[in-house]
């Protein structure tokens, strides 16, 4: 097993280099994603971190090459080791100089720095190493061991996609959709009944005629609700009257607690203003002032 | 009949008030007009009301409280203090008190401007955001968003949070989101681990 690792590292990591160095340095994303990369809060440019990219996706592609065409040889295991832990070095240092920046490693990546961009980089760190450590060709040990390659690379491509923030659409969704229709909604059963919420009514109550007569008087956002008797009370505060005759009032609505917007006919709403500190009924001429401005009959 | 704004609360004044709100004008119909809750922090279209003009808006992040005053750092660098009154309504995920108001918490006020230089606010809104977000998983009391390049976790709040479905009325029936939905989310922002209560969450808009 261990043989087989050290033999097909050099395959996995050209796997692994080849895709993200081609999406650098071939994408047209590369120079669109820079701006927001932490390489470019690091040399100030977004052209020049453009430009780095680009010299990366190229010497990744190198590296890619090398892995595979000379296998037996030490130094592209140990470049590629190299590249790994100045990736891990980037990865700390724009964690600590810009956290929410990209960090540009497929440069199609649009995600801040996360533990799985460190993980890749530790991956190709380690990789490196192993395949500097490696003799024989990959080719042989594949020709050799077919199914146990497959096995390894299969298992090797799993892990290197889990650690890929980029494909996480084509598995995480989809796999979190399948475990819903497994194991069936964790939601359901949320509704109660025919259980109208009170933002509900609220937005009734806002788009209610009752609202727009009072809304001379209203000043706060809802203070408190409560129900009695199949009424739904809602309790706002505001001023009515102006200048020296300015009286805090409480303005409250009555609504049926059962109805929603999406209840058939009209709101019917019962308003009321008390003065706030003597509980008198005020403000009588606005409420029965309805306005004229009504919404605009839907023909069936 | 004596009556506090203040004990509005209390059991005897809701029977009060109850029996002052049956008692009041019926209207009947509907307007298209749009109202001064939660989601009108956010709004941009000029009020109808004469006396809104007369509000001050503030914004930012509260660094100190003191009685009844609310020191805010605004997002601009500007600084003001907000008077809480009886009359002035809090929002944080519910409409609720002003003991509920911490320091660190972002904040909207409206209110108007008072001689000594504070707001006397009518409404506040602590930590209210209003998000366009994916969703990206289900789980039974939270929900996993994506905003832009930022995951967000998006605690569901028993009787609070809310789903509108297609433009329809809200309703506490949670069973209909999907994962990969584009999600409209208002809530409040939970300062300790930036994470989200979600109050009302919109699909298929």
């Amino acid at each position: 097993m261990l043989s087989l690792t050290t033999h097909l590292m050099p395959l996995v990591l050209a796997g692994l280099l080849g895709w993200s160095g081609s999406v650098k340095l071939f994408r047209r994303d590369t120079v669109r994603q820079a701006p927001r990369t932490a390489l470019a809060r690091m040399l100030r440019s977004s052209g020049r971190a453009a430009l780095v990219l680009r010299a990366v996706g190229a010497l990744e592609l190198l590296l890619t090459a090398g892995l595979l065409a000379l296998p037996a040889s030490p130094v592209p295991g140990a470049a590629t080791a190299v590249l790994g832990a100045g990736f891990l070095a980037y990865l700390g240092y724009g964690r600590a100089l810009a956290p929410e920046s990209s960090c540009g490693c497929s440069a199609n990546e649009d995600t801040p720095i996360t533990w799985r961009a460190f993980a890749r980089a530790a991956v190709v760190l380690a990789g490196g190493a192993t395949a500097a450590a490696a003799h024989g060709a990959w080719w042989s040990t594949l020709s050799a061991r077919p199914g146990g390659s497959l096995l390894f690379l299969a298992v090797a491509a799993v892990v290197l996609t889990a650690l890929s923030v980029d494909p996480d659409r084509w598995w995480l969704l989809p796999l979190r959709r399948l475990g819903l229709r497994v194991r069936g909604h964790p939601l359901f059963g949320t509704g109660r009944g025919d259980h109208v919420p009170v933002a509900a009514s609220v937005e009734l109550l806002e788009r209610s005629l009752a609202w727009q007569t009072a809304s001379p008087v209203v000043r706060s956002g809802l203070l408190d609700h409560w129900e009695e008797d199949g009424w739904r009370i809602l309790l706002y505060s505001g001023v009515h009257g102006t200048r020296k005759e300015a009286r805090p009032v409480s303005v409250l609505f009555a609504l049926d607690a059962t109805a929603g917007r999406d209840s058939p006919g009209e709101p019917v709403v019962r308003v009321s203003c008390v003065d706030a500190d003597s509980g008198e009924p005020v403000a009588q001429e606005v409420l029965n002032a309805v306005p004229v401005r009504r919404a605009l009959p839907t023909v069936g | 009949m004596t009556y506090r704004q203040n004990d509005h609360r209390g059991p005897g004044r809701r029977r009060f008030l109850t029996t002052a709100a049956l008692s009041g004008v019926t209207i009947v119909g509907a307007t298209a007009l749009g109202g001064i809750d939660a989601d009108a922090a956010f709004a941009s279209e000029p009020s109808l009301d004469p006396a809104i003009p007369e509000s001050s808006f503030v914004e930012g992040r509260i660094t100190g409280i003191t009685g009844s005053v609310l020191q805010v750092a605004g997002s601009y660098g500007d600084h003001a203090r907000v008077r809480m009154t009886n009359a002035t309504s809090v929002w944080k995920a519910r409409p609720t008190t002003a003991a509920e108001i911490e320091v660190g918490d972002g904040l909207y006020a409206r209110g108007v401007p008072m001689p000594d230089g504070t707001v006397a606010a009518d409404a506040v809104w602590v930590n209210i955001v209003n998000l366009d977000t994916r969703i990206r998983g289900i789980a039974k009391s939270r929900l996993h968003l994506s905003h832009g390049r930022h995951e967000i976790v998006g605690h569901v709040l028993p009787d609070t949070t809310n789903a509108s479905y297609a433009g329809r009325a809200l309703t506490s029936d949670l069973s209909r989101l999907r994962i990969g939905q584009s999600a409209q989310v208002l809530g409040a922002w939970r300062p300790a681990d930036d994470s989200v209560d979600i109050v009302r969450i919109s699909v298929g808009h």
